[in-house]
């Protein structure tokens, strides 16, 4: 359900920019988020799809940077990636774990436009 | 053409909850946004809050919904100013809605607004709404596995109150693992274990809140 109101968002971004830099058309956006925080690119791809329609990003692709779950383990005091959430670390399986990245939230990094 | 941007998509949202917060800021008005699963105890801790804090604090309530006015009816009949924010279908409430809702409220004899936001675990978490902390609810029926399944939501909250204690014996509730996995994702969250039914331990939250508010009117 929050597609709608970050691909809207999205969308404003799109329109200031193309205000700025005289452009008429995107043929792609990219984007970078967590793996934590919430976006599902499928979803996201649906919606924009139709939302971008009639706009000068009608039928732009969608690209994803996802960033990785990062969990720190004290005990190891060494940080390892994983593509979801875990509460143990894969080394000494002990659960003196802090999760360091995996939240970062939605941004636009930038257009491809012409 | 490859134009850089590097900003968030939630950037106008953000500047929006700036504003709310500069005008809160201005009159003084502690604000918190309250969030969790539908059916975890809300509207019961507002009542509670409400109760507890009403004498000592000019309190103001927005709630936010779907559809139906039935949790603004309740804080209503305890005689706290209260708007009810119709989402119309969003999943959540955002900057723009509590700003629209603003001009109901005298905020300058106002020292508590606590907003109630849509019951869901996932997207209140990425609006902000100009709040100075939010807190989030999670009632031992749901299960203690919801930290690991929704991050987000338990790194974003200040506090977690673990609501419906009485029914420990008979739900399948690890607490120390909810906790556990809580601080892992948030090692500052703030945590109180409570029943909103019997009052069970409301005490700790109403004091952590009372300190919260007294110290911000001093700053």
């Amino acid at each position: 359900m929050h597609e709608f109101s970050l691909i809207r968002s999205m969308l404003d971004i799109v329109e200031d920019y193309a205000a700025k830099h005289g452009f008429e058309h995107v043929n792609a956006i990219r984007l970078s988020f967590g793996r934590l925080s919430c976006i599902e690119p499928k979803s996201l791809e649906f919606g924009f799809k139709i939302q971008s329609e009639g706009t000068k990003a009608e039928g732009a692709t969608l690209e994803f940077d996802i960033h990785p779950v990062v969990v720190y383990c004290l005990d190891c005091e060494k940080e390892f990636h994983a593509d979801h959430w875990c509460d143990a670390c894969p080394t000494c399986k002990g659960e003196n774990v802090m999760l360091n990245g995996g939240m970062e939230e939605l941004k636009i990094v930038s257009l491809d436009v012409i | 053409m490859k134009v850089s941007v590097i900003k968030n998509v939630l950037d106008a949202n953000d500047r929006l909850a700036a504003d709310n917060k500069a005008l809160f800021d201005d009159k003084k008005v502690y604000v918190i946004n309250l969030m969790s699963s539908p059916g975890a105890g809300k509207t019961t801790l507002v009542e509670r809050t409400i109760v507890a804090l009403q004498d000592q604090y000019k309190i103001g309530v927005i709630e936010g919904d779907i559809q139906d006015t039935c949790d603004a009816d309740r804080v209503a009949r305890l005689g706290i100013p209260v708007v009810q924010i119709n989402t119309g279908g969003a999943c959540h409430i955002d900057g723009n809605m509590v700003r629209e809702a603003l001009p109901t409220f005298d905020l300058a004899a106002l020292d508590l607004l606590i907003v109630e936001n849509v019951g869901n675990l996932v997207c209140p978490a990425e609006f902000k709404i100009g709040e100075n902390e939010k807190v989030m609810i999670l009632s031992t029926p749901e299960g203690s596995d919801k930290p690991a399944k929704y991050p987000l939501m338990f790194r974003e909250a200040a506090v977690m109150i673990i609501n419906k204690m009485d029914l420990m014996p008979y739900v399948d509730f690890n607490l120390e693992k909810a906790k556990k996995d809580a601080l892992t994702i948030n090692p500052k969250l703030k945590i109180f274990e409570v029943s909103c039914k019997t009052s069970g331990g409301l005490t700790g939250w109403i004091e952590w809140l009372s300190a919260q508010i007294t110290t911000y009117k001093k700053s």
